[in-house]
């Protein structure tokens, strides 16, 4: 990348949200750029929810702007922040278990035949383009006629990943995706993160994985703390303990604790 | 904030696997039980039904016991299959027996006091069972409350409006008003081969049509497990009940109704977007909303369906024993008729905790607890103890269904 920097293309501005007496998110900013990956971490309650909420357009924030591709945005909720390009994977994933694959890429947007078959799903085709899309993603070893449900933890969320993905986003936003997940399924997930990025995506991921994922599979990773701001890393020249002091307050907290 | 790019361009080709094939054929047989070869065991366990009282009763294999069995699972088998929608979503509908009650009593009503033509009064009367159906699923949806106690509320109303509606007598008669006609008729040699041919023509017609979709998609096709083995199991067991039935008078007018309702309910469920999310609902309703599904409207209308198939099959019962009474449609609170038609879904391997079983279970626990009653009967065992068997048929149904719900979510 060595053409002209990459402006962002979402950024929050002094974001702040207090539910009832609780202050969850003090001027908090945050950008996100095309082609990287931004790791937010935090510990319990330092608002890193609140946050992706806010982005996903689930949570309006008290104060503070929404900007997207450079213009001040006041959009009237998720639905609209979705169509505008903004995919978010929830912690849940939203997966129906009783359904396979093919069916769970395409719920609520079904091809279906016209109404004197009585919508009848175009099953071919959905199974021919969810076999493309998933071997675009180097998914290839997810069998496409599985109940979700009696797959591994690491290709529902990747089923779930490749869902945000059918709708063409300019940015993902994932919620601890890598929670529930074993090392090498988390470094899968990793991997597919890091191909969404080199396809020109801007990603935001939400994980505790310090060492194993932040590190490893990010660009930037942004601190909060008490739902503020606190630290900003590149990735590439930080470490472990850095971060990690950053997110518990550091020397702060040992100063306070003494 | 620049994206750093020192081994950006490394890790992406380091990541490029070769690639593998995507594979088709990994589901095992558990995960197989558990969606569309549910009703395996049930069918096996008719089977073996079968077996045990023909070996009791010289009877039982007749073909004129074999008519009155599957007349006898018409009425709630047809309950059953609409039921199925709305447990399919994760709700239940204790009001069908008494639906398809008052459904009877108002068809006989407008034939016997209005004179209205007999096509127009069983309309009607399905009609009615449609819109008491939307009408729970629209109080259920919009209130949220659980569907198990609205409809037992509904079903008590309902058999108090099914007395108010019937004369002072008690009882309608529908002998030689007409009605009678749509139970009494047969159909026998070249009509009947031509239906259960054209069934069968159908049901090749749709597999092919599948075939070739996937064909021109480039996908892996097998002619022989997606087309003729379908076909020909479906086509050998309507062509032996066929000619089980031909010996005797033909093929009864409700078991062809039943066999065409169980088609389209098939095909609805199975085929069509309004099928598939009827399971995603019934699995995670929170997903389906999230991905744009209208839940409430599709809740509602699988309640309709159950509505409207509850009157048609208390139609047809009406028409069967002749009359409408106090007692059409299980009599107060629904009595047997709700509780086999439940229990014919839920033995068909329709779960009870919804988004799972298939519409053809319907048919198989219809035909399971019309068996077990039949061939008690044969044997001439007392009502008390196939009251005792049916429910605990019922027990063992529902054990099991927990039994592959558990299998399911952790296989």
């Amino acid at each position: 990348m060595a053409h002209e920097p990459d402006a962002p293309i979402l950024s929050l501005r002094g974001v702040s949200k207090s539910f009832g007496g609780v202050k969850a998110l003090t001027d908090v900013s945050l950008d996100l750029v095309p082609g990287t990956v931004v790791a937010l971490v935090g510990d319990n309650g330092a608002g890193k929810s609140t946050l992706v909420k806010t982005m996903a357009g689930v949570i309006r924030p008290d104060r503070g702007d929404y900007f997207f591709e450079g213009r001040k945005v006041h959009h009237s909720g998720p639905a609209e922040v979705a169509a505008m390009g903004v995919q978010t994977v929830y912690q849940d994933l939203a997966l129906c278990n009783n359904l396979d694959a093919v069916q769970n890429l395409y719920l609520g947007r079904e091809e279906v035949g016209p109404w004197w078959t009585g919508f009848r799903l175009k099953r071919a085709r959905a199974e021919r383009r969810s076999k493309d899309v998933l071997r675009r993603m180097r998914l290839d070893s997810i069998a496409l006629d599985r109940n979700v449900g009696a797959m591994s933890g690491g290709q529902r969320q990747n089923i779930a990943i490749a869902r945000s993905i059918l709708w063409e986003p300019k940015v993902v936003l994932l919620d601890e995706p890598t929670a529930a997940l074993s090392h090498s399924a988390a470094a899968q997930v990793g991997k597919l993160v890091r191909d969404l990025a080199g396809q020109g995506l801007a990603v935001l991921v939400i994980s505790h994985d310090i060492h194993h994922f932040v590190l490893d599979n990010t660009d930037r990773i942004e601190v909060l703390r008490l739902g503020r701001n606190a630290a900003g890393f590149d990735s590439s020249d930080v470490t472990g303990e850095q971060v990690v002091n950053a997110m518990v307050g550091g020397n702060e907290a040992i100063n306070a604790a003494g | 904030m620049r994206p750093d790019d020192r081994e950006r361009g490394a890790m992406s080709t380091h990541s490029v696997n070769p690639p593998q094939p995507v594979s088709l054929s990994r589901r095992g047989l558990r995960e197989r039980l558990g969606s569309e070869l549910s009703f395996v065991p049930v069918a096996l366990g008719l089977v073996a039904l079968f077996v045990f009282f023909a070996a009791e009763s010289d009877v039982f294999l007749t073909s004129r016991n074999l008519n009155n069995l599957l007349v006898q699972a018409t009425v709630t088998g047809i309950i059953a299959l609409g039921l199925v929608f709305v447990l399919l979503v994760g709700e239940i509908d204790l009001s069908v027996a008494a639906t398809s009650g008052i459904a009877s009593v108002l068809m006989a009503k407008l034939v016997v006091d209005a004179d209205l033509p007999i096509p127009l009064a069983v309309l009607s009367g399905v009609l009615s069972g449609v819109a008491i159906g939307a009408a729970s699923g629209r109080w259920i949806t919009l209130i949220g409350v659980p569907s198990f106690v609205v409809t037992l509320g509904v079903g008590l109303v309902l058999n108090g409006i099914q007395l108010l509606l019937l004369p002072n007598t008690g009882r309608y008669n529908l002998l030689n008003t007409g009605v009678e006609r749509l139970a009494a008729t047969y159909v026998s040699g070249l009509a009947a081969w031509l239906l259960v041919l054209s069934g069968i023509v159908a049901i090749a017609c749709l597999r092919l049509a599948d075939l070739r979709d996937r064909k021109a998609e480039g996908l892996p096709t097998s002619l022989l497990g997606s087309v003729v083995t379908p076909t020909a199991l479906i086509g050998g067991a309507m062509i032996a009940i066929l000619l089980f039935l031909e010996g005797q008078r033909g093929l009864p007018m409700p078991v062809i109704l039943f066999a065409l309702l169980l088609g389209v309910m098939a095909y609805l469920a199975g085929q069509t977007r309004f099928g598939l999310h009827l399971y995603a609902i019934g699995a995670n309703a929170e997903a389906a909303r999230r991905a744009g599904i209208k839940v409430e409207r599709i809740k509602i209308a699988a309640f309709a369906i159950a509505g409207g198939m509850a009157a048609f099959g208390g139609i047809l019962a009406a028409s069967r024993i002749l009359g409408v009474s106090v007692s059409s449609g299980g009599g107060v609170g629904g009595g047997a008729l709700l509780l086999e038609s439940i229990a014919a879904a839920v033995i068909g391997g329709v779960s009870l905790f919804g988004g799972r079983g298939r519409v053809v279970g319907a048919l198989f626990g219809a035909l399971i607890i019309a068996t077990v009653s039949n061939g008690l009967n044969l044997m001439g065992v007392a009502n008390e103890a196939r009251l005792i068997v049916t429910g605990l048929l019922l027990i063992v149904a529902v054990s099991i269904d927990r039994g592959i719900e558990k299998a399911a979510s952790h296989g």
